[in-house]
C-alpha cells in the first residue's frame, strides 16, 4: 500500500518536474524574444531623436495629463495561478459621469473654454472668486466637460505631427513588448507555482520513505 | 475577473519610459500620482524604493515593468515581494544587458534545487 503510494506520488513528481522544466524553457524564449524587441525600440527611438533633435525625443515632451491606452487583466485560476492579459481601452463615454473625481481648480488661461451665457444661481460663489483669479477663465466648466477636453490621445502627437517613420516603429515594438510582458508575468506565477507543487510532493515524498523505512525496520525487528 | 483594467507601472530609464509610454501604458492626472518614475543620475534610492512601493500598495496595478539595474538597488525590496499581483518584471536596459542570474523570480525557481532533489 505504502510502495504504491510511493511509486504514484514519484510519477506526479516527474510529471511537475518536467512541467516546470518546459515552463522555465518557454520562460526563457519569451524573455529573449521580450529583451530583443526592447533593443529594437530604444535603436528606433535613437535614430528618431537623431533625425529630430536630442530634446525633441526626451521626457520633456510628455503630455500634463496622460490617459492609458492598455490596461492589463489579472485573473486568478483554480489552482493559484495568475493570467495576465493586456486590453486596449475603450474611449472614454462623455455622458459618463466621473463621480470618483473630485473637482480640481485650474488656476490660468484655459486652451478652450465655453462660456455659459445663463448663469445658474447657486454657482454666483463660485464665479466669483473664478472671476478675480482670471479674467480669461470660464468659470462653469464641470468636471465631465474637462474630462472631454482631454481625451486618448496617441503618444507620437506630443513628439510633433509629423513625427520620422523609426518613432513609429519605436511605438510598435513597445506595443509587442507590452504584450510579451503579460505572457511572461502569466509564466512567471506559473513557475513559482509549479515550484511550490513541486517542493510540497516532495515532503510527501519524504514522510511516505520514512513510514516505509520504519515498517521496514519494525519488520526486521520482529 | 471582470470589470476595469489594471495599468502597467514602469520605473526606468528615460529612454524605457519613453518607449513604454508611446506603447500608451501612461497615466498622469491631477486626481492621481502617475503610474511611471523615469529614473536619471540624480534619482535617490530612498526615492526609487518609495515609488516601488507605493505602486505595490495601489490596487489598480497589475505589473511593475523596472530596468534590472534599478533593481539591482532595491533588490531587498522586491525579494521581499511575495504576492502574485502585481507582478514585477525585471527588463535590460541600454547600458546593462538582462542578467537571468540577478533575476528574483529566477532565483527563486533555481534556488529549489540541489543533488539530493533528483533521487
Amino acid at each position: 500500500m505504502v510502495l504504491s503510494e510511493f511509486e504514484d506520488l514519484s510519477l506526479l513528481l516527474d510529471e511537475k518536474l518536467l512541467r516546470f522544466m518546459d515552463q522555465l524553457e518557454l520562460l526563457e524564449e519569451k524573455r529573449a524574444a521580450l529583451n530583443s524587441l526592447i533593443e529594437q525600440g530604444w535603436f528606433s527611438i535613437s535614430k528618431a531623436r537623431y533625425s529630430m533633435g536630442n530634446k525633441q525625443v526626451s521626457a520633456l515632451q510628455f503630455a500634463s495629463e496622460i490617459e492609458p491606452l492598455v490596461c492589463v487583466h489579472a485573473r486568478t485560476l483554480d489552482n493559484g495561478e495568475v493570467d495576465f492579459c493586456t486590453e486596449k481601452v475603450q474611449p472614454k463615454c462623455s455622458n459618463e459621469p466621473e463621480k470618483h473625481e473630485t473637482p480640481i481648480e485650474d488656476v490660468g488661461p484655459q486652451e478652450e473654454g465655453v462660456r455659459r451665457r445663463i448663469k445658474p444661481k447657486t454657482d454666483t460663489m463660485e464665479k466669483e472668486e473664478c472671476e478675480e483669479a482670471s479674467s480669461k477663465k470660464s468659470p462653469e466648466i464641470t468636471p465631465v466637460s474637462r474630462s472631454e477636453r482631454s481625451p486618448q490621445q496617441d503618444p507620437l502627437k506630443w513628439f510633433g505631427i509629423l513625427v520620422p517613420q523609426s518613432l513609429k516603429q519605436a511605438q510598435s515594438s513597445f506595443k509587442q513588448v507590452i504584450e510579451l510582458s503579460a505572457e511572461i508575468a502569466t509564466l512567471q506565477t506559473a513557475v513559482l507555482n509549479t515550484r511550490q507543487e513541486l517542493k510540497h510532493s516532495r515532503k510527501d515524498k519524504l514522510i511516505l520513505q520514512e513510514r516505509a523505512s520504519a515498517a521496514q525496520s519494525d519488520k526486521i525487528e520482529d | 475577473m471582470a470589470g476595469r483594467g489594471k495599468l502597467i507601472a514602469v520605473i526606468g530609464d528615460e529612454d524605457t519610459c519613453t518607449g513604454f509610454l508611446l506603447g500608451g501604458v501612461g497615466e498622469l492626472n491631477k486626481n492621481r500620482k502617475p503610474n511611471f518614475l523615469v529614473v536619471e543620475k540624480d534619482t535617490s534610492i530612498a526615492e526609487i524604493e518609495e515609488t516601488f512601493k507605493s505602486f505595490l500598495a495601489r490596487t489598480d496595478i497589475g505589473i511593475i515593468l523596472i530596468n534590472q539595474f534599478i533593481a539591482e538597488m532595491i533588490r531587498h525590496a522586491i525579494d521581499g515581494h511575495m504576492e502574485s499581483i502585481p507582478a514585477v518584471l525585471e527588463i535590460p536596459s541600454k547600458e546593462h544587458p538582462y542578467d537571468a542570474s540577478k533575476d528574483s523570480i529566477l532565483r527563486r525557481a533555481k534556488g529549489m534545487f540541489c543533488a539530493e532533489d533528483f533521487r
